[in-house]
């Protein structure tokens, strides 16, 4: 990219120049992003190697087929779906799911179905990367698109291709699964309660 | 009724419960404060989620994907030309059929991708990187050097100095604007880089014989980017090679009391660098 001040093309401008040739374009796109795309790929699949290796597949995919973007939806939207998509396809590919024992699920059910208070059913306080990994990975995915990502409901149902009643479902579940281990983070408003790093929290 | 289980108040408050069921425990919502609590609690669980602080991706996957990207565009950039580094290349065309069975032919991709390794001896003539000196041919013992190093911006004073012997029998090369690129077959590694430099350097102390590939545009661009800000010298060695097994460019500047190497990516240029790695290698020109 020129490094003339005042020029800052936009997503979509950089993806159009990538398609065109310009071979400094995807790789300018990439940097802008990666944070996020990093995050949603490492939260999906809850290991770095993993992660790592979806993310570059996912990359060289939209590398690729850039050229297909349509401009429906924002190029982030595009960027997340190949990242999430790849996260995903990893996923089925594991021979066993790891994120979760049987044994913690069915705890973590219990737990809900029998104690009046689940905001009080556990001692365990998680920060937000471990409660994540509690979650079987489809509720999963569609939390960290939804509700960390902050992507609407049609957005991410089109990311994880399904339907938003799903999605609204997913998202519902997963937020009441979390609960018990995430209550202790609540109510910054309020000043109390931050999770120290010493609690497990990666900063 | 009795209390719904947190499950449920999630689902209804996303909307997902209708009729009947709906009523009941809207109204049950009315006159409890533990569910109502509860619910109050799981609509914060967005919020919460979004705040949670984003890693930061680590360096060595950033610089690895910056290496995947450019070995996909150098690919593109030879396919496009029609210039085939290796016959076993994969076809141009996008991507096999298998959706995400990229590694395989990312592998095939990256192995033929040399890196460039680019020696930079210091050849601040590369300040002119538009191609337009017409005394250059690619021999890096020119005598046009100095000339249009004098026009430079780094402005090097050293470029008379530039023939400066080694006492280490590698004497610094004066890089006219065309400089020589070299194709090598070398896998530069972090632990052994310096040693497997000064043997290079070495065995190209003197210009080959016969024609020589001269330094595209792009590559001239990265050239000058990467030594850009150093003390000025003498370009050394421009060198396609691969660095840890990934397609890479070498640079090996002399310049003054030492040599300085950078490694880039392969995509590197005028406006993007991806320095990988640099080294210096121990001082062997005299002042």
């Amino acid at each position: 990219m020129p490094a003339t001040d005042g020029e800052w093309p936009s997503d979509t401008e950089l993806l159009r120049r990538h398609v065109a040739g310009d071979s400094d374009a995807f790789g300018e796109l990439f940097r802008r992003h990666r944070d996020r795309l990093w995050a949603v790929a490492l939260r999906t699949l809850c290991d770095p190697e993993e992660a790592a290796d979806a993310l570059q597949d996912a990359m060289i995919s939209a590398f690729r087929r850039a050229g297909d973007f349509r401009g429906d939806s924002a190029v982030t939207t595009w960027l997340h779906r190949i990242v999430i998509n790849a996260c995903l396809d990893r996923l089925r590919r594991r021979a066993v799911r790891p994120v979760t024992s049987a044994g913690d699920e069915q705890a973590l059910e219990a737990l809900l179905a029998h104690d009046p208070d689940p905001a009080r059913a556990t001692d365990t306080r998680l920060d937000v990367d471990a409660a994540l990994r509690m979650l079987p990975a489809p509720q999963r995915a569609a939390l960290v698109v939804v509700d960390m990502l902050g992507f609407s409901v049609d957005d991410a149902a089109a990311i994880l291709d399904t339907s938003p009643g799903t999605i609204k479902s997913r998202c519902a579940r997963a937020r009441a699964r979390i609960l018990p281990y995430v209550a202790h983070l609540r109510g910054n408003r309020s000043g109390s309660q931050r999770v120290s790093p010493a609690q497990g929290g990666d900063t | 009724m009795t209390h719904p289980e947190s499950g449920v108040l999630a689902e209804f408050q996303a909307g997902l419960v209708t009729g009947r069921r709906r009523a009941s425990i809207a109204s049950h919502l009315a006159g409890c404060d533990r569910c109502a609590g509860l619910s109050d609690q799981l609509g914060e669980i967005p919020a919460l989620l979004a705040a949670a602080p984003s890693p930061a991706m680590p360096d060595d996957v950033a610089r690895r994907l910056d290496l995947v990207l450019a070995a996909e565009a150098a690919k593109r950039l030879s396919s496009e030309r029609a210039v085939d580094d290796s016959p076993a290349n994969s076809p141009a065309s996008p991507g096999p059929r298998r959706r995400w069975d990229f590694r395989l032919v990312t592998q095939q991709i990256l192995v033929p991708a040399a890196a460039v390794v680019v020696l930079a001896a210091g050849g601040f003539g590369l300040s002119r990187v538009t191609g337009g000196s017409s005394s250059s041919s690619a021999a890096s013992g020119s005598e046009a050097a100095p000339a249009t190093s004098a026009r430079a911006a780094h402005g090097t004073a050293s470029a008379g100095s530039g023939a400066t012997s080694r006492s280490a029998a590698v004497p610094a090369i004066r890089a006219p604007i065309n400089f020589r690129v070299l194709n090598s077959g070398i896998n530069y590694l972090p632990a052994t880089l310096a040693q497997q430099l000064e043997s290079e350097l070495h065995r190209h102390a003197q210009p080959a014989a016969g024609p020589q590939v001269l330094a595209s545009g792009s590559l001239k661009g990265c050239v000058l980017r990467v030594t850009q800000g150093t003390r000025p010298g003498t370009l050394a060695l421009v060198e396609r090679a691969h660095f840890q097994g990934q397609p890479a460019i070498v640079i090996v500047a002399v310049s003054g009391q030492h040599d300085t190497a950078w490694v880039t990516a392969s995509g590197c240029s005028a406006s993007s660098d991806h320095v990988l790695a640099t080294a210096t290698l121990p001082g062997t020109s005299a002042p």
